[in-house]
């Protein structure tokens, strides 16, 4: 009788841990396939609190986990292909004729039409930030199938802002943007959705373009770097976007795969022209020389990234940083020279230079959630001191309300993708205008708004890549921005994974096709 | 006695030891094999060699001359730390001790404020709001350590205060201030002395964590919490790199703790014997 009491504690023993294992992770029987992705960007720090494409980056989120999508999609070589829209054509001024695909669905059932399309951007112009001065969206009319956009002036980028997340086509009707929970056409749909914590998919069931294959799919946020390595290796997660670099080598066996593609997601750092250090020219040209790209590339990123040049990685289209002239190479005897020949010359003895009194000190802000951005910090700290220039480091999480005082800091080093749409307009009308949004560095050449303004009108591709090009040597030449790597993406899952794939726009991430085995 | 000569004995020995850490902080500077803060990324991460004793960092910079160097800020802005805190919350607790009334109630209170909070906490919640930086880390915990002391110096200045000696004081005219540097203060410096030898384990520790969750020393400054910090994604990869710099905080600790131990069983025979 005792033996078989024994018996029977060790089976239900080992029944309560078999349970207990099947609980971690993604569960593998084939009719309730669940799984589970650790991201470290989904939080309310990096501006994605959210899933509503309306409210600042939270249209990543949106597309990112499938819940929604928009009129084109980006090929990895950042071209523009069908997608809820099936084709497009401008009459060479500012007037648009969009059709789209008749059996597209939101997820509520109701079938994607040009006044369901309508209603959608009209939100989106009235509430987001960037979209009506992207899209320039004057008017619209709706027709079937078919709708009409009239630009207030020729926009020729239009069809790829169109495909920026926050033009994630919604249902107004059925969206609760207060929550910031939507109705989109994604082949999954929020079940719940706990901001900074998680976010729980399931199926869409009237889903337009194929059979999700999960029944469940969590979206776990976790920000730190070590705790998402750790929960990957233990098996609490399935997939993991935000690996940091030197946890890399625990997954790299047959246990898990990667999926690596390169993105126009820069690091670089912005000169802060109202900085009376800064504003020397000979200062700015000798940091450019200066910063050690290869060796931060190379070493610190462990080769996961590509040296920056211009404002887009090399190859990019055809306005690539291999087609610019004016890109400094790491050279730290030309830096030496440089500042040299400007009178700030080491009278003391102390290894930083001075000039009339005035050390060759810099303040270099920055922030922690990007991991390579504390690293090239630190690296140029050590490069830039070896060429005479005392850099004071700001590593904080706080970085916008230093940003806002500009006596605070010299060098703002942050995290850009240059090109989210594959156009190159993007990035010259939000960063190197004066008064645009993300120029925090005050950057003003009048040649560089009047070749902005030519490229906004230009329809030719080949043009718009000509121009593109001298934007990017004019603000090189003026060493207001130096580009120091391009991010090569990594999404490591465990082998049992199917289909978690990196695209070089950063967007799709969860598909129909994902799927875990 | 026999185990009173074997306390002292101990006593010693460890403050041999105290003082010989502090001297390697002190000369740190010249004991490093290489410049600590020199960045070589042709030869980041590597393995403890006899080049490189304790490896190098995903920089390249040599792990044992940073350890070395370390001490220095780990080491001596916990005794900076320490001494802050004595010092604050002595004067405030013999201000309490000999005044009473209004003053001793409204110090009290602030004080029991500070101690209704965890410290490490709170002490998270002030360096936050202060920045970064190894300065703002001190002032934090300094701000809430302060009253342990504060309530040691009163009770102990309350206790004496009635004493004969202290009444003739008063009696023959002595000032105030005379008062507390000639018969007070050295009548209770001893135990708090002792508490605050004890606590500089506990200090080097608090202030460790706090750089270790970024709260602490700037690059390029070697400081042994927030070399743990930054380094702590290689834990699995590359251990040397974390783990040094937590060996060097664990010995220092229990050099500081053990000789804050045998101090107070020199100063006080009867809690040893309780033990």
């Amino acid at each position: 009788m005792k033996k078989k009491i024994t018996m029977l504690v060790a089976v239900l023993m080992v029944a309560v841990l078999a349970v207990g294992c099947s609980c971690q992770g993604g569960s593998k029987s084939s009719a309730n396939k669940t799984m589970v992705i650790g991201d470290t960007t989904f939080n309310s720090e990096n501006s994605e609190e959210s899933v509503n494409p309306h409210n600042t980056y939270n249209g990543w989120a949106c597309i990112r986990y499938g819940i929604g999508e928009t009129l084109v999609h980006y090929t990895d070589d950042m071209n523009l292909e069908p997608w809820i829209a099936n084709k497009w054509e401008n009459d060479g001024g500012n007037n648009w004729t969009i059709t789209l695909n008749d059996n597209v669905k939101f997820s509520n059932g109701k079938a994607v039409d040009a006044a369901a399309v309508k209603e959608c951007f009209e939100h989106m112009i009235q509430a987001h930030d960037r979209a009506p001065s992207d899209t320039k969206i004057a008017s619209m009319e709706a027709n079937g199938n078919v709708l009409k956009i009239t630009t207030s002036e020729p926009n020729p980028a239009l069809m790829n802002y169109l495909g920026d997340p926050y033009a994630c086509i919604i249902d107004m009707q059925s969206s609760n943007m207060e929550q910031g929970i939507v109705t989109g056409t994604g082949p999954y749909v929020v079940q719940e959705m706990v901001t900074d914590d998680h976010l729980t998919l399931t199926p869409n069931t009237n889903y337009w373009n194929g059979t999700p294959k999960l029944s469940k799919l969590t979206i776990k946020t976790i920000s730190d770097g070590d705790t998402l390595s750790a929960a990957l290796q233990t098996g609490d997660i399935d997939a993991a976007y935000g690996m940091a670099y030197e946890a890399y080598p625990n997954f790299e066996n047959n246990k898990y795969q990667f999926s690596s593609i390169q993105t126009s997601r820069t690091f670089f750092t912005s000169m802060n022209m109202e900085s009376p250090v800064i504003s020397d020219k000979a200062v700015r040209e000798a940091i450019a020389y200066g910063i050690n790209k290869e060796g931060f590339v190379n070493t610190l990123l462990n080769g996961h990234g590509v040296v920056g040049a211009g404002a887009f990685p090399d190859g990019f289209s055809n306005f690539g940083g291999d087609k610019v002239k004016n890109a400094k190479k790491y050279n730290p005897e030309t830096a030496k020279a440089t500042l040299e020949a400007a009178g700030w010359v080491d009278t003391d003895g102390d290894g930083i230079r001075e000039k009339n009194g005035q050390k060759l000190t810099i303040k270099w802000l920055t922030y922690p959630s990007r991991q390579e951005l504390p690293l090239l910090a630190e690296s140029a700290q050590a490069s830039l001191k070896d060429i005479g220039i005392n850099v004071e480091i700001n590593n904080t999480a706080n970085h916008k309300q230093f940003r806002k005082d500009k006596s605070s800091w010299d060098i703002y080093a942050s995290a850009l993708v240059t090109a989210p749409s594959g156009d190159p307009l993007y990035f010259f009308t939000t960063s190197c205008l004066p008064g645009s949004d993300y120029n925090y560095a005050g950057y003003d050449n009048p040649n560089v708004t009047k070749l902005v303004g030519d490229l906004s009108k230009e329809f030719d591709a080949t043009k718009r890549g000509e121009i593109a090009v001298k934007l990017q040597d004019e603000i090189l030449a003026d060493d207001a921005y130096v580009f120091c790597s391009f991010l090569q993406m990594n999404l490591i899952s465990k082998s049992n994974v199917k289909n978690y794939t990196a695209h070089a726009c950063d967007y799709y991430e969860v598909t129909a096709d994902l799927d875990i085995e | 006695m026999m185990k009173k000569i074997d306390v002292k004995k101990k006593m010693i020995f460890f403050g041999i030891l105290v003082v010989l850490l502090l001297l390697f902080s002190v000369f740190c500077d010249y004991l490093t094999p290489y410049d600590p803060n020199e960045q070589d990324l042709s030869i980041a991460k590597q393995a403890p060699s006899a080049e490189h004793l304790f490896g190098t960092d995903r920089y390249g910079r040599d792990m044992l001359s940073r350890v070395i160097v370390g001490s220095k800020a780990s080491i001596f802005s916990t005794l900076l730390l320490v001494a802050i805190i004595t010092v604050i919350g002595t004067i405030i607790g013999i201000i309490c001790g000999l005044s009473g009334k209004v003053v001793d109630v409204v110090l009290m209170r602030i004080a029991d404020i500070f101690l209704a909070f965890p410290g490490l906490v709170f002490a998270l919640a002030i360096a936050g709001v202060l920045g970064g930086g190894l300065h703002n880390a001190i002032i934090a915990l300094a701000a809430v350590s302060w009253p342990k002391f504060a309530r040691l110096a009163r009770s102990q200045t309350l206790a004496i205060k009635e004493e004969p000696y202290i009444e003739a004081s008063k009696l023959a005219g002595t000032s105030t201030i005379k008062m507390v540097f000639k018969h007070i203060l050295p009548n209770i410096i001893g135990p708090i002395l002792v508490t605050g030898v004890l606590d500089i384990g506990t200090m080097m520790m608090e202030l460790a964590g706090l750089s270790f969750l970024g709260l602490g020393a700037k690059p390029p400054i070697a400081e042994w919490g927030s070399m743990m910090s930054d380094n702590r994604s290689m834990l699995a990869t590359q251990p040397w790199i974390v783990l040094t710099p937590g060996i060097a905080i664990f010995v220092s600790v229990m050099i500081f703790n053990l000789f804050g131990d045998t101090l107070r069983d020199f100063a006080d025979p009867k809690s040893s014997r309780r033990k």
